[in-house]
């Protein structure tokens, strides 16, 4: 039985993803990497206004690398993230963690969701803004992140199979998602080589 | 992480001070004109050009200049661009055009003059 070594957290906009993912890491002791996965991805690919790109989620700089500096982007992102998953006992927020990662038997990947209500509320009142401005600011996220996975991994966002555990923080406490989380990634052995047929259910 | 004294900036043009709102919105660390660099020289080694970028980004080690999309000025700035990287090959440093942004940040709640969406760091969600 081997323990999980890495956990990718995808989350939505208000979702409290930063806080769980940063407090699974200090519950865990492991690493928590967010914007460095970015910045280390530039400096490898020599392209820092990529970096900008992939932040920019609401389309405020206007910024448009080419094609051809996207693709090395995204490979640098991807190598960053093979290389933290190699050292291990780390939490990896957002860039698509679950598709890169997603065939590593000591990965855990969490998804992190609550009611669109409640996410304009928290970053209404976060940020000191109209739940309008907030509306809008979730929307424009969700369709980039969403466009984000469609485009590079073909795969759907809200695909409950990408997950091995999605928590709605509707309710939940952030100190209740971190001990899901740790307690999963505590009792979740490796997968065997060969995948075992399930009966018809 | 974030320029500690931007209640302070006296931004040359009111572009800057909206490029550095939406840097602080996004968490992203900026030092405006950190650096001059020397352009052109006379024979006896003085400083004729110099180019200052308009702002630093330590964490993406980039220089930003912003433009207008004015046909003379980006000209002009697209000239020191070019010889800034014929001087300095590994200083990386990119020229933003400028649009008009006020729309997209009156929608999304940046416009106030309060500044209260400083330095909440957005992207950490």
């Amino acid at each position: 039985m081997e323990h999980i070594r890495v956990i990718t957290i995808s989350r939505q906009l208000g979702s409290l993803g930063w806080e769980i993912a940063s407090a699974t890491a200090s519950n865990l002791g492991f690493q928590f990497y967010w914007r460095e996965v970015l910045n280390k991805a530039a400096q490898r690919s020599s392209s820092p206004e990529a970096a900008l790109a992939a932040i920019d989620e609401l389309g405020l700089l206007g910024i448009c690398p080419s094609p051809k500096i996207c693709l090395a982007y995204r490979q640098a992102i991807e190598q960053v993230m093979f290389e933290l998953a190699n050292i291990g006992n780390v939490v990896i927020l957002g860039r698509a963690g679950q598709a890169v990662l997603r065939n590593r038997r000591d990965a855990l990947h969490i998804r992190l969701v609550s009611s669109i209500q409640t996410r304009a509320e928290r970053i209404s009142c976060r940020h000191n803004i109209s739940l309008e401005s907030a509306l809008a600011q979730i929307e424009a996220s969700d369709r980039y992140r969403r466009n984000y996975l469609k485009r590079h991994y073909q795969i759907c966002w809200d695909d409950p199979t990408l997950y091995d555990l999605t928590i709605s923080t509707e309710r939940l406490s952030i100190e209740s998602a971190v001990a899901i989380i740790s307690q999963a990634a505590g009792n979740t052995q490796e997968l065997p080589e060969t995948t075992h047929q399930a009966p018809q259910e | 992480m974030y320029s500690s004294n931007k209640k302070l900036k006296q931004f040359a043009h009111p572009a800057e001070e909206e490029f550095a709102k939406i840097l602080d919105f996004y968490g992203i660390e900026w030092v405006y004109e950190p650096r001059t660099f020397p352009l052109e020289f006379d024979e006896q080694g003085n400083i004729l050009e110099a180019f200052t970028p308009d702002f630093y980004l330590p964490q993406q080690d980039l220089y930003v200049e912003l433009t207008t999309l004015k046909t003379t000025l980006a000209t002009h700035k697209n000239r020191k661009m070019r010889r800034m990287k014929e001087l300095y090959p590994d200083i990386n440093i990119k020229l933003f055009k400028r649009r008009e942004m006020n729309n997209l940040m009156v929608k999304y709640g940046l416009d106030r003059s309060g500044d209260s969406t400083l330095n909440t760091n957005n992207q950490a969600e």
